[in-house]
């Protein structure tokens, strides 16, 4: 036999190194270029860069980046809107027909011009395409079946869109200016269109470009995308043909590191010039060192955890209390989320119409084991968690775990990448969920909607909510959110919406724990980075590095 | 009546008997001349007392916890460093304490490495043993089959097996299991091929003996001590890997105290709380060494031809 000296000689130096190696897991680099931003984010959650198809929120981001919409909001009253590609609007006396009239002269990445036939056919394939945003355009009651009337091209500068009802304007100018409807070059995308057969689940005979545009680009924003590699890297490369503002940097480079303490690490090394996926503890540790800086913004993502209301026992109206009075919001807010959100228990985001600021839940392990006695659930009962195997969600998920347990409910928690876990959860094939909603445009309409709307509960069903991701099938509730929607009254207005949380406080199948406040570790020699109040307006256009 | 041997006078004696009077005795002889020939060796004794703490922690995990390994204190006790009051080697970012963790994960990594020992001895043995007996196309075609196995990196091969099956501590059992046997078939093959042409064995079977009972009874005894040795080597590796399953998150999974996992979730403090991380990794240097250490001593007195015989 041989001399096995080996494995002892390794045994030793990996155990000693695992500790220390792995958490690095950086390798040295250079100082980054003074033309390009690197980034260091999380980003497995892209799973495209089809404006009409992505619908996440590293992915939302970026396509804020690389693609103008019709209007933006305006970042220093994010009440209001202005024009990006347009450059005046009109609203019919009956308050169904917009007019958008296009900047002149506008060119995409490519160099072809943008015209309002490239906005038209960007509706179409978005409707068309079927993908999680295109309820964005459903609501206003464009289908595959109608877009193509509803939305037209009068001329190459003139575009008009018919809604179905009389919505508020602001409304549905705030929906306008969400990344996902973004203008598409048509002209490039064109060749790239692959013909699919027609069956029950096609309904069209072709991909409007889908399958190219996941990994490609064709859009008009600051910057363009050089490449996404999944799980490693997104790349962006100033647009010189761009409008307006030209961007300062040649290049930003979004790397994918997950690690809160490796993105602090490449920070402090000058590896990195902004970790954007700082934990408390580092967070911390950030702001004390010299030479560097910490900026953060509250935005319109509210945490929550989700109960399937397919699985029986999560169905029973005691089940869904006695869970909310399971997490301990007072020490998750004083550790897990400390400098990174703040505890938060409605759906509405703090500074948004009608939002209603009030924390009633408490841990409280006695009254969740009466409410489940109620229920006839007694010795608890069993049941999986899907987390994203980020924090803070595994943190929190393992503290829900361990206070769950205290009443007998047994959590198994099944780790997942972003990916796995959102197609699972899409899917309705989970237990319970652990997740962020990020509002779509700043309306209370969009988190309203998700949480509280869910017109059709069956499986096949379009219009997909979180509301019907977790099977909440509630009529009166999706009723009163409509109403929410015609009402041009601001207070009227407000008045549903404060109705509407108190109703998912009280009995919905979604505990809201807290609501994001975003922030990024800076390079002293970083200029100019400001996040914004929705994640597809962190604009990396005015960045500059000294 | 004088060439009837004095009884013996003591039970060493009885054992060190250069002439046995039954088979028994002969057994107990070699066994006991292999334990002094380990015993001699104080760094293997060293490697034994750690196996053996490790069982017995890993056997009254219940009464020497201090704490539960899965409930801690979150709002009180979060990442407090070694030595605070209560917590001998501190807390975790969920506030349990890290000792009573790492005291219920022996029973994990204890699991762990019987289970795959259990499951991986016999297989590579008898696929080694009948491959080199049977030779021809047998050997051919079993040999192509480890040869498959041994062309992956195990790891990698194990990672690849975890993503398939879900994670979890029992198909990680499986995956390490069906990477780690090849090696030992390997070796069988090796020791079966030296005696399968000796004279014992022609003996054997012109005695009538069936290729099956050759194999069991007279081939495989020759292959064993070896056996036995690198699996004890090997137990430190799949430590590791069941460790590095864990730290990838296709191990055990949370809240389970997998030492792995530990210094998966401990990563992230390891700058400003050094200790969430060190600490499991300490446990797995410790036993990890302590299977090195009786796996070297082993060799030394199992070895036939080390021992001069």
């Amino acid at each position: 036999m041989i001399m096995q000296r080996l494995p002892f000689l390794s045994a030793l130096a990996v155990g000693t190194a695992l500790s220390v190696l792995m958490a690095a897991g950086t390798p040295a680099m250079a100082k980054t270029p003074a033309d390009t931003l690197v980034e260091g984010f999380a980003i497995d959650d892209i799973i495209s860069m089809d404006p009409a198809e992505s619908f996440e929120l590293t992915a939302g981001e970026v396509i804020g980046n690389i693609y103008s919409q019709l209007v933006r909001l305006d970042l220093s009253d994010t009440s209001k809107v202005v024009g990006d590609l347009a450059a005046s609007w009109t609203v019919s006396d009956d308050g169904l027909t917009y007019t958008f009239k296009l900047k002149p002269g506008l060119t995409f990445a490519s160099g072809n011009p943008i015209t309002a036939e490239d906005f038209a056919w960007s509706f179409e394939r978005m409707v068309k395409l079927d993908k999680s945003p295109a309820f964005l355009l459903n609501q206003f009651g464009l289908t595959g079946d109608n877009v193509t009337e509803k939305v037209k091209a009068l001329d190459p500068s003139t575009l008009t869109m018919t809604v179905d009802q009389p919505y508020a304007p602001s409304f549905v100018l705030n929906v306008m200016a969400a990344s996902p409807i973004s203008a598409i070059d048509k002209k490039l995308v064109l060749p790239h269109v692959k013909a699919i057969p027609v069956d029950a689940t096609n309904k069209y005979d072709n991909d409007f470009g889908n399958g190219w545009l996941k990994t490609n680009f064709a859009g008009s924003g600051p910057f363009k995308l050089r490449e996404w590699r999944a799980n490693e890297a997104v790349v962006l490369e100033r647009n010189d043909r761009f409008y307006g503002d030209k961007a300062k940097l040649l290049r930003v480079v979004y790397r994918h590191m997950k690690e809160s303490a490796g993105q602090r690490l490449a920070l402090e090394a000058g590896d990195i010039d902004v970790a954007r996926n700082l934990e408390p503890g580092d967070l911390a540790a950030v702001a004390r060192k010299e030479g560097l800086n910490v900026t953060s913004a509250a935005k319109g993502t509210v945490y929550y955890i989700s109960f399937n209301q397919k699985n029986p026992n999560l169905a029973k109206p005691e089940v869904r209390e006695a869970l909310k009075y399971l997490i301990n919001y007072d020490a998750i807010g004083a550790t897990l989320i400390k400098g990174i959100g703040e505890i938060h228990q409605t759906f509405l985001p703090k500074g948004q119409l009608g939002a209603l600021d009030v924390n009633p839940y408490k841990l409280d392990v006695a009254k969740a084991k009466e409410l489940l006695a109620k229920a006839g659930l007694t010795d608890g009962f069993s049941v999986t968690m899907d987390v994203r195997n980020t924090q803070p969600v595994t943190g929190i998920a393992e503290a829900f775990q361990q206070t769950a347990s205290q009443a007998g409910i047994k959590i198994s928690i099944l780790p997942g990448d972003g990916k796995q876990t959102l197609t699972k959860y899409r899917a309705r094939n989970h237990d319970i969920y652990i997740g962020q909603w990020g509002s779509d445009y700043w309306d209370p309409n969009s988190n309203a909607e998700t949480f509280t709307a869910n017109p059709n509960n069956a499986d096949d069903a379009t219009f997909k909510t979180l509301a019907w991701r977790n099977a909440w099938d509630v009529p009166d509730l999706t009723a009163k959110t409509k109403a929410a929607l015609l009402e041009k009254d601001g207070a009227k207005r407000a008045a549903i919406y404060q109705e509407l949380q108190q109703a998912v406080l009280d009995s919905s199948p979604f505990a809201l724990i807290f609501q994001q406040t975003e922030v990024a570790g800076l390079r002293g020699n970083v200029n100019g980075f400001k996040l914004g109040p929705t994640f597809d307006t962190n604009f990396v256009a005015p960045v500059s590095k000294n | 009546m004088t060439d009837v041997p004095a009884a013996p006078r003591s039970t060493r004696a009885w054992l060190l008997s250069d002439r046995p009077q039954s088979r028994a005795q002969a057994r107990l002889g070699r066994a006991y001349i292999s334990w002094l020939r380990f015993a001699s060796n104080p760094l293997a004794l060293v490697g034994l007392a750690i196996l053996l703490v490790l069982v017995l922690v890993a056997a009254f995990a219940n009464i020497l916890a201090p704490h539960s390994p899965t409930a801690g204190d979150l709002a009180g006790a979060q990442l407090l460093p070694p030595l605070s009051p209560g917590y001998l080697l501190g807390t975790d970012d969920q506030g349990r304490d890290i000792l009573s963790r790492l005291i219920h994960g022996s029973r994990l990594t204890l699991t762990v490495v019987l289970l795959v020992a259990v499951i991986t001895a016999p297989v590579g043995l008898l696929v080694g043993t009948v491959a080199g007996y049977a030779g021809g196309w047998v050997d051919g075609v079993l040999m192509r089959i480890t040869d498959i196995f041994l062309a992956f990196p195990k790891l990698v091969l194990a990672l690849a097996l975890v993503a398939a099956l879900g994670p979890g501590i029992e198909n990680a059992v499986i995956a390490i299991a069906v990477t780690s046997w090849p090696p030992y078939a390997r070796m069988a093959r090796a020791e079966t091929m030296a005696v399968r042409h000796s004279d014992y064995i022609a003996a054997v079977r012109l005695m009538g003996a069936s290729p099956v009972r050759v194999v069991l009874r007279h081939v495989m005894p020759m292959c064993l001590s070896s056996l036995i040795v690198r699996v004890t080597l090997d137990m430190a590796g799949i430590i590791l890997i069941a460790a590095g399953l864990g730290f990838l998150g296709l191990g055990a999974q949370p809240p389970s105290p997998e030492w792995g996992a530990m210094i998966a979730s401990g990563r992230r403090f390891i700058l400003d709380q050094w200790w969430v991380a060190t600490m499991p990794g300490m446990a797995i240097l410790i036993v990890s060494l302590g299977f090195n250490l009786v796996g070297d001593g082993l060799r030394d007195s199992l070895d036939p031809r080390e021992a001069g015989q």
